[in-house]
């Protein structure tokens, strides 16, 4: 909120002076949390853990590094390469630290007088020494150990929050049991029979997320009415267009099923990763035996209700022999299909999400930079993406994770490959993003506000965030969405060439790979409905960009030569 | 900017390019985590064994002389030999049996998107918001998400089947009989039997040609090359649609309509034309596509390949053969490149007047 400084009252201030609405909507949102209060800090907890991961790596990356230089160069060069990178990684977190935490100017507050264009780099080189020290205290004095203890404490308190019951968990509203001889059902939920259990389940699943969705939608009516300032903004006709553009809105629905199949996958699924797809013969389940109630582990239950074509199939909608029921049948080694899909989304899901923000970030500051300064500062990303661009995507991407998964690099062991596939897509996908925005930006870099921003004083950092990016904002937003889908379908085309995501974790392509060869007989399904479900998600992905496009620049053509190759030909 | 001043400026790009990926190229394999000797001398390869490969892939010379050596070497197209897959086979005789099976699955499937996707989007743009217009719009939306790996499989599936799916016609028998759906094309339909020379110069004069191995050959590679195509036909379409859309509005076709043109003089003359322009760098885009997207469908399909090759070289570790390949697709997508900016000057004269 820090750049508001020529608004004449803040969000906060305009809460403060009417609060009414806003707790109204706060306490309803409370209390949807509170439902699932669990389920959320179990996701913090898990957050948490990758951050933590990401955090220790970074941290050794200025070591490897005077390693390698230390090797070829001698022991000087080393440290001279250990304080560059060091305080290169400092300085990129200064930007970050600086932008979410620091709302005000510490060389305002030193009263130090130099140039706009100086200013920024100087505030970013303060905020850089004072993140060293911190560093340097963590590492060196007993803060560290402080520090570490004080995370131990808080993971404890949310584990203990995480193992609250939600209204979503199976321990409510459980699917698994077995069927008494006389046709009823023992251990189900309210003794309906697994399938209706397990409908009851998801069905609640997406009444909550469809609340959340309502509420949210209802938050921002609430901001509309009572706390914006301006009564209409352009951002309300685009609302307005996206809202009765159906093609739009079907890829939105699409979008909104998926993501929240991948948000509660232990709910959705019939029976959770854990015991079914990633120790198997550590966990029981009960069943009606020949001679009454016998009990079994889910992998020996597994073996027997495997899909393998002929005689050997547990198909869609249908119960194996072991009273569990399974939506969309299993998989070739007998574990239930739906849940490794959902499970499967999940890691789409992350995977996608990650590659693509991180593309659109580079693209846009890129495009902001190049737009603005333009001359070398273009000529020099144009040779850089379209190098990137000349080796051909798919090759690049199979060779950099067998690459990495055949070195056993410590990259590769985060999220079984995720983590990696991550950034290899963002570091290959960057040049087509950043080529679709190329022409937006630049076309506003012409506008008269930019020339009187800059006549005005205002320094490059502060018009391009202001005056250019929330014009970029939108194009980007239609090309991600576009190359979500891109992304995604390459990630599954890896996984299925055995160079992505790795067993055991599920992922859709390796479902497709396991079942290929029996797309011809009684058990089609293994392969078919985790390839249908890619086309129905991609298809999604392609609506809402196309409904957002007409919604935010309803002037413009509807077909694009960079968004299709943004979604086409990932494999 | 002059036209030709905007092409040669972009000519003149594509050499700074090409450095830069070849840089890249030169990371990944050379300083990358995989040791590129280890695959070559195996598990049990001994000390000595290791430091003669070293040295005779220049591995024990300083990194930037390995740099320029590899610079150097691919610049004057001495593209090495392949060190794993087939020892001491030189890249040249490695391209020369492996590539013409891509370039025939390419020239296909390339073929093929054109033929049905631009008609199809023309025919959906001349007729805009009717039932067929929709139905091959929405046709080709989901045709285009269909990601290659499964679109083979099922192809595959169906194919294998396809007594049970279309009416008794049994793909592998009708028309000429091909061995099995999985496996390449034969590619001897034509041959040079007879030369003759006059001077320093061989001129073919017998040729053989057999026109069943041509039918069987296509046949063949028609299901790969439909499915490598699928994402291409669909952008075609759509991007057909649009432009026939956005030409048939404007005023030039106006006018024509005033002058009291034939609606079929207009459409031929004036629509189509026009239209094709956006298409240009729809279809030059394909070739990374294609370059890239083979993989995939020479792996399902059993086409021995360049993108099968290159699949093979980099899981079993044939660096030096990685190395090379990825040279010869930097130099092809920067031709094609230039031929698309080539094209786009020669068709369009806005160009360079922005």
């Amino acid at each position: 909120m820090s750049m508001n400084e020529f608004d004449d009252m803040r969000l906060r201030d305009r809460i403060a002076a009417n609060p009414r609405p806003a707790l109204f909507w706060l306490v309803g949102a409370l209390v949807l949390i509170a439902l699932e209060l669990g389920r959320i800090a179990d996701g913090v907890l898990r957050l948490g853990g990758a951050m933590g991961l990401m955090v220790d790596m970074v941290v050794t990356i200025p070591s490897s590094v005077r390693g390698a230089v230390a090797s070829s160069f001698g022991t000087g060069a080393g440290i001279a390469a250990f304080v560059v990178t060091a305080f290169i990684l400092l300085g990129i977190v200064a930007i970050i630290v600086k932008w979410l935490f620091i709302p005000w100017s510490l060389v305002d507050r030193l009263g130090i007088d130099v140039s706009t264009g100086r200013e920024d780099i100087l505030e970013r080189l303060l905020v850089t020494g004072l993140l060293a020290i911190v560093a340097a205290a963590l590492v060196w004095t007993p803060v560290g150990g402080l520090f570490e203890m004080l995370i131990g404490v808080l993971t404890r308190g949310v584990e203990a929050v995480g193992s609250l019951t939600t209204i979503t968990s199976r321990e409510i509203i459980p699917n698994q049991g077995y069927q008494l001889p006389d046709g009823s059902w023992e251990g189900t939920f309210l003794g309906l029979s697994p399938a209706w259990a397990w409908a009851l389940r998801v069905l609640v699943v997406y009444a909550y997320a469809l609340t959340w969705l309502a509420w949210l939608w209802k938050g921002y009516e609430i901001f509309r009415e009572h706390y914006r300032e301006a009564d209409w903004t352009p951002r309300d006709d685009s609302i307005n267009r996206l809202r009765t553009h159906y093609w739009g809105v079907f890829g939105f629905v699409v979008v909104f099923m998926f993501v929240v199949m991948a948000l509660w996958a232990p709910a959705v699924s019939p029976v959770t990763a854990e015991k079914n797809l990633y120790s198997p013969y550590e966990h029981e389940i009960q069943y009606q035996g020949d001679d009454g109630v016998e009990s079994i582990t889910h992998g020996d239950a597994n073996m027997n209700s495997r899909s393998r074509g002929g005689d050997q199939n547990v198909g869609l909608m249908s119960y194996d022999d072991y009273d569990r029921f399974h939506p969309f049948g299993t998989n070739a080694d007998g574990k239930d299909l739906f849940t490794f899909l959902a499970y499967g989304a999940q890691v789409s899901l992350v995977i996608g999400l990650l590659a693509t923000v991180l593309m659109a970030v580079i693209a846009t500051v890129l495009a902001l930079i190049t737009a603005y300064y333009k001359g070398v500062a273009d000529l020099l990303a144009i040779i850089a993406s379209d190098s990137v661009i000349a080796l051909p995507r798919l090759l690049l991407v199979l060779l950099l994770s067998v690459l990495f998964m055949q070195a056993n690099h410590p990259i590769a062991e985060i999220y079984n490959g995720g983590l990696l596939l991550a950034l290899i897509f963002a570091g290959t996908g960057w040049p087509l993003l950043w080529r679709s925005v190329r022409g937006p930006a630049l076309q506003v870099s012409e506008q008269e506000w930019i020339d009187a921003a800059k006549s005005y004083g205002q320094s490059p950092t502060a018009t391009m965030r202001k005056h250019m990016s929330p014009y970029i904002a939108g194009y980007m937003l239609i090309y991600a969405s576009l190359s979500l889908g891109g992304v995604i379908i390459g990630v599954a085309a890896l996984s299925f060439l055995g160079f992505g995501v790795q067993a055991p974790t599920p992922e859709w392509g390796r479902a497709v790979f396991e079942g290929k060869s029996f797309v011809s007989t009684s058990s089609w399904h293994v392969a078919t409905l985790p390839g249908l479900l890619v086309v129905f998600l991609v298809t999604g992905f392609n609506a809402l960009g196309d409904g957002i496009r007409d919604a935010i620049d309803p002037q413009s053509d509807s077909g694009d030569g960079s968004a299709a190759a943004a979604t086409g030909g990932g494999g | 900017m002059s036209r030709w001043r905007y092409f040669f400026r972009r000519l003149l790009l594509s050499i700074p390019v090409v450095f830069v990926g070849l840089t890249i190229t030169f990371v990944l394999v050379r300083m990358g985590p995989v040791d590129p000797v280890a695959a070559i001398i195996g598990p049990e390869g001994g000390a000595a064994n290791r430091v003669r490969i070293e040295q005779r892939l220049g591995l024990n010379e300083p990194l930037w002389r390995q740099y320029i050596d590899y610079i150097v070497g691919m610049l004057t197209l001495n593209l090495g030999q392949s060190w794993v897959i087939q020892p001491s086979t030189s890249v040249g005789e490695l391209l020369t049996t492996y590539a013409p099976r891509t370039l025939w699955l390419g020239f296909w499937s390339i073929l093929i998107a054109i033929f049905v996707g631009v008609p199809l989007g023309f025919y959906a743009g001349l007729n805009p918001n009717t039932g067929g217009d929709y139905l091959a719009s929405f046709g080709g939306i989901v045709w285009r998400a269909m990601p290659n790996f499964w679109l083979a499989i099922i192809f595959l599936a169906v194919l294998r089947q396809s007594e049970k799916f279309f009416f008794g016609i049994d793909w592998n028998t009708i028309g000429v009989t091909v061995p099995g759906l999985i496996g390449q094309p034969p590619l001897n339909f034509i041959a040079v039997t007879d030369w003759v020379s006059l001077g320093a110069l061989s001129i073919p004069i017998g040729f053989y040609f057999s026109p069943i191995t041509l039918a069987a050959s296509i046949k063949q590679i028609l299901p790969p090359a439909v499915v490598l195509g699928s994402a291409a036909m669909g952008n075609e379409m759509r991007i057909g649609r649009t432009a026939v859309l956005e030409t048939i509005n404007s005023n030039y076709v106006e006018t024509a309509k005033a002058k009291g043109l034939r609606n079929r003089a207009i459409v031929w003359k004036h629509v189509f034309r026009n239209a094709l322009v956006p298409l240009v760098p729809i279809i030059t885009n394909e070739a990374f596509i294609l370059i890239g997207g083979s993989v995939i469908v020479e792996v399902i399909f059993g086409i021995n390949g360049i993108g099968y090759l290159f699949f093979q070289a980099s899981v079993q570790g044939d660096l030096p053969l990685v190395g090379s390949l990825m040279f010869v697709f930097i130099i092809l997508i920067v031709s094609v490149n230039i031929l698309q900016d080539f094209l786009y000057t020669v068709l369009d004269p806005r160009v360079g007047y922005e």
